[in-house]
């Protein structure tokens, strides 16, 4: 008798799961029956969130899939896109956009000035949020000029205000339908934009469906559907790869793949592996407001000891160009003669002897009885800034200098940066399109361990000043000018070791087509993309 | 009986206070503004003005006690607050997340207990044979081999190259069983040997000699050890079912599997503090109620406990 009980308690707990997993496969099937693969499946460690395009709480290349600028950034520069010309007034402080007339939400709600200017002042509602953001606090207000014109007005003539418009957030648009209480910084009704997606189906923490909108204004997208599949584990991504799960990676600095498994993958000869344009750079940030890094005779010496070949050869795999100066030239105003600072051990040393620091009898330098050792800090779940941190220290030795290296978790190591509480410690600059100008405009603010390592140069007051003045300057040669001066301050100064720059890569099966990148590293050109 | 179950209960509530309090307190030790955090895990420049909106928003600016108070209150309503990354309600996350973890956690249990017992009464009938010393040798392994790596092992054999599973995700009946293995693998080789063990031993007691002798079947002799070996299974699995649930933190994340797990590694990283205090104090909950069952079990069925307490 007990044991048919049981019996039946068993079979019960098994016909209840059958039907759990009837329910939860229904949604599968239909991948790859087609004859034709329509349906793109990218793999990303992070669940897509809150797309909201006025906050930051979602995937930037989820939002820049629905929601839409202005304008875009461009490599030839900024380009129409919702508003198809614009007029700058003479003193640089109004901007005047004619939107396009044929752009709908995928509500069916027109985009005219009236939802353009609501989800503007929905941004500047929320300002604080915003702050990092130069061109919010330039803002004054929108008005509405006609149905399809809007005034932008600027408290000062701001020059990267067409760039900042064009970034993945917050400057886009979604549907008034979707406003809570005219706003949307406390959340929003729907995620309905105007762009070539529309997110049809979100289970958070597995997978979001985006599926091609067939009544964009623009080009069509050419898949039927992109599916947002999170994996959280980077080996289990690579093996989905291999089972056929997935269809590509794609991401900057380590993000979805480390270069040891991109430089596996492109040996294997099975895929296709696809690097950008250098877009940000990677450099070491040397404290000038601390005792040792605090005189600038050894921070120059420090220029001259690392082997920046070596790490983008052997290290990188040579998929990063060494970095001569902090910003590449290829950036907007960093064209700039510099002097370079090549792997010189003998300068390296000479420059510390000048600076008083002789070698003991251990093989490291001392002054004053003080033994010469700094800290470099970095992120320990990035394995790379591990092993590249153990090359320096080596580099260092060489001179006389005992490096020491202090792997903590990423919150730690942001904290650090915040206090300035370090000797070395790793940067990464934001890369195109925010580089030069929002970069360089975040150097101003003491969260940030840029300033926290520029804080004991005799000019950064003047510094500071500087890039403020760069941002409102009008006349095209002056700007150039002025960004020529604090770079060349920055660069004499010796607070950052620039080491490469970084690429943004990309891993995809053989029979999927025009891969490529935005001149944003975080969007991912989905719309472009065909079997 | 009555008294016993009472008694037990009514302790519960000091020993939960007590989690609650130091959960609370070393996640304040933190040394980060938890304002400033909410900021930087939603890519916001913490600029001094944001961190004090902030701080007001999330209610930092009252002192510890008041806070620890209000938070005590809100959470015997089962309401943990807000996340710090999403803003959504904490117990909603949870709910959310919980169901997948359950379903994996009780496939992995039927898993070790159908397969346990059947090695385990095997191991015990044909002691010392071949058979006997290959399972104990894989047993010995599978106690050894990390989680993470077991998981992607099997990843590797069972998905990618014999094509029988999904890689992750919850997808159908397949996706589940390489999760459920990988959480498994270490219960069965517990409890195969626990089975084992107790069964020889009973096999060499006085009743199962006179049984013998009154000339019963082995089938019924193999019936009597197991019944009376299996009460310390009993006890231990009592205290492996929170220890399954709780532990699926690696193998959800590596099977991408959307339960509780994930959601407490990912609020770690990001210093979701309202996660991490509500999944702190649901699963030491679980623990302490798990504990109360088996005790009061275990007092079921024997007087002595209840007697000695």
């Amino acid at each position: 008798m007990k044991y048919n009980k049981v019996a039946a308690m068993l079979l019960i707990l098994a016909l209840s799961f059958s039907i759990v997993a009837c329910n939860t496969s229904t949604t599968e099937t239909n991948n790859e029956a087609g004859e034709e693969q329509t349906q793109l499946v990218y793999a990303s460690t992070k669940d897509i969130r809150d797309i909201n395009p006025h906050t930051y709480s979602g995937e930037m290349a989820a939002q820049n899939m629905v929601f839409e600028s202005l304008v875009i950034n461009t490599e030839d520069g900024v380009e129409p896109w919702l508003a198809e010309s614009w007029e700058i007034s003479e003193d640089g402080k109004t901007y005047t956009f004619k939107l396009r007339e044929d752009v709908k939400f995928t509500d069916g709600e027109i985009f005219d000035a009236t939802a353009a200017k609501l989800n503007i002042d929905a941004v500047m509602n929320n300002y604080e949020r915003h702050a990092w953001l130069e061109l919010v606090n330039q803002i004054d207000y929108v008005d509405i000029v006609d149905d399809f014109t809007i005034d932008l007005v600027l408290k000062n003539p701001y020059y990267p205000t067409l760039s900042e418009l064009a970034l993945t957030r917050p400057f886009r648009f979604i549907s008034p339908n979707c406003f809570i209480d005219d706003n949307t910084k406390n959340g929003v009704d729907g995620y309905i934009g105007t762009g070539p997606w529309i997110l049809t189906e979100h289970r958070e923490n597995q997978y979001a469906i985006f599926t091609a909108n067939e009544s964009y204004w623009g080009e069509k997208a050419k898949l039927k559907e992109v599916k947002w599949q999170v994996m959280p584990d980077h080996q289990t991504i690579l093996l989905a790869l291999e089972k056929g799960e997935i269809h590509l990676l794609f991401g900057a600095d380590g993000d979805m793949i480390d270069l040891d498994s991109f430089k596996a993958l492109e040996n294997q000869g099975k895929y296709v592996t696809i690097m950008s344009q250098p877009i940000a750079s990677r450099a070491i940030l040397l404290n000038s407001n601390k005792e040792i890094t605090g005189d600038i005779k050894v921070r120059e010496a420090l220029q001259y000891a690392v082997d920046k070949e070596s790490i983008a050869e052997g290290i990188l795999n040579g998929s990063e160009t060494i970095a001569d100066t902090l910003l590449s030239p290829t950036v907007t105003y960093c064209d700039i003669d510099l002097k370079k600072r090549t792997y010189d051990v003998d300068t390296a040393s000479k420059l510390l002897d000048e600076a008083g620091w002789i070698i003991g009898n251990d093989g490291y330098r001392y002054k004053d009885g003080t033994k010469m050792e700094m800290t470099i800090y970095y992120n320990s779940d990035n394995s790379q800034e591990r092993t590249i941190s153990e090359y320096l220290q080596d580099n260092f030795k060489n001179i006389g200098v005992d490096l020491k290296i202090f792997g903590e978790e990423k919150q730690a190591f942001l904290d650090r940066q915040k206090t300035g509480d370090f000797d070395l410690q790793y940067s990464l600059s934001w890369g195109t399109p925010y580089d030069p100008q929002s970069y360089l405009s975040s150097w101003r603010i003491p969260a940030h361990g840029d300033y926290q390592a520029q804080v004991g140069l005799e000019e950064k007051a003047w510094l500071d000043g500087r890039i403020g003045k760069v941002m409102i300057e009008t006349d095209e040669d002056k700007r150039q000018e002025m960004y020529q001066e604090i770079l060349t301050y920055i660069h004499d100064a010796s607070v950052y070791i620039p080491l490469t720059y970084s690429r943004t890569k990309a891993v995809h099966v053989p029979s999927l087509k025009g891969v490529d990148f935005n001149a944003s590293q975080y969007e991912i050109p989905f719309e472009k993309m065909y079997f | 009986m009555r008294n016993y179950i009472i008694r037990r209960i009514l302790l519960i509530i000091p020993i939960l206070i007590g989690i609650s309090f130091i959960s609370f307190l070393l996640i304040n030790l933190n040394p980060s503004d938890p304002a400033e955090v909410a900021l930087r895990v939603n890519e916001i420049v913490p600029t001094d003005e944001a961190v004090t909106a902030m701080r007001e928003e999330l209610g930092l600016d009252k002192p510890f006690f008041q806070r620890y108070i209000i938070w005590l209150g809100n959470s015997l309503r089962l309401d943990f607050g807000n996340s710090y990354v999403n803003n959504k309600p904490v117990s909603g996350e949870i709910l959310n997340a919980l169901p997948a973890t359950l379903y994996l956690a009780a496939v992995a249990l039927i898993m070790t207990l159908g397969i346990s017992m059947i090695a385990g009464i095997l191991c015990a009938i044909f002691e010392d044979s071949i058979g006997d010393k290959i399972t104990r040798g894989i047993i010995f392994v599978a106690t050894a081999m990390p989680n993470f790596w077991v998981g992607l092992l099997l990843m590797w054999l069972f998905a990618v190259k014999l094509d029988l599973f999904p890689t992750s995700g919850m997808r159908g009946f397949t996706s589940v069983v390489l999760p459920a293995t990988t959480l498994s693998l270490s219960y069965i080789a517990i409890y195969t040997r626990l089975i084992r063990n107790s069964m020889i031993q009973n096999k060499n007691e006085n009743y199962i000699l006179y049984g013998r002798i009154r000339g019963l079947g082995n089938w019924v002799i193999i019936k009597h050890i197991l019944k009376n070996s299996i009460q310390s299974s009993i006890t231990a699995l009592g205290m492996s079912i929170p220890k399954l649930i709780s532990g699926t933190v690696i193998v959800e994340n590596i099977f991408a599997w959307p339960g509780i797990g994930r959601l407490c590694v990912s609020a770690i990283f990001n210093r979701d503090y309202p996660i991490i205090q509500a999944y702190i104090v649901m699963m030491a909950t679980l623990f302490v109620v798990c504990n109360l069952l088996v005790d009061i079990f275990s007092a079921f069925l024997d007087p002595r406990i209840r007697r000695m307490t």
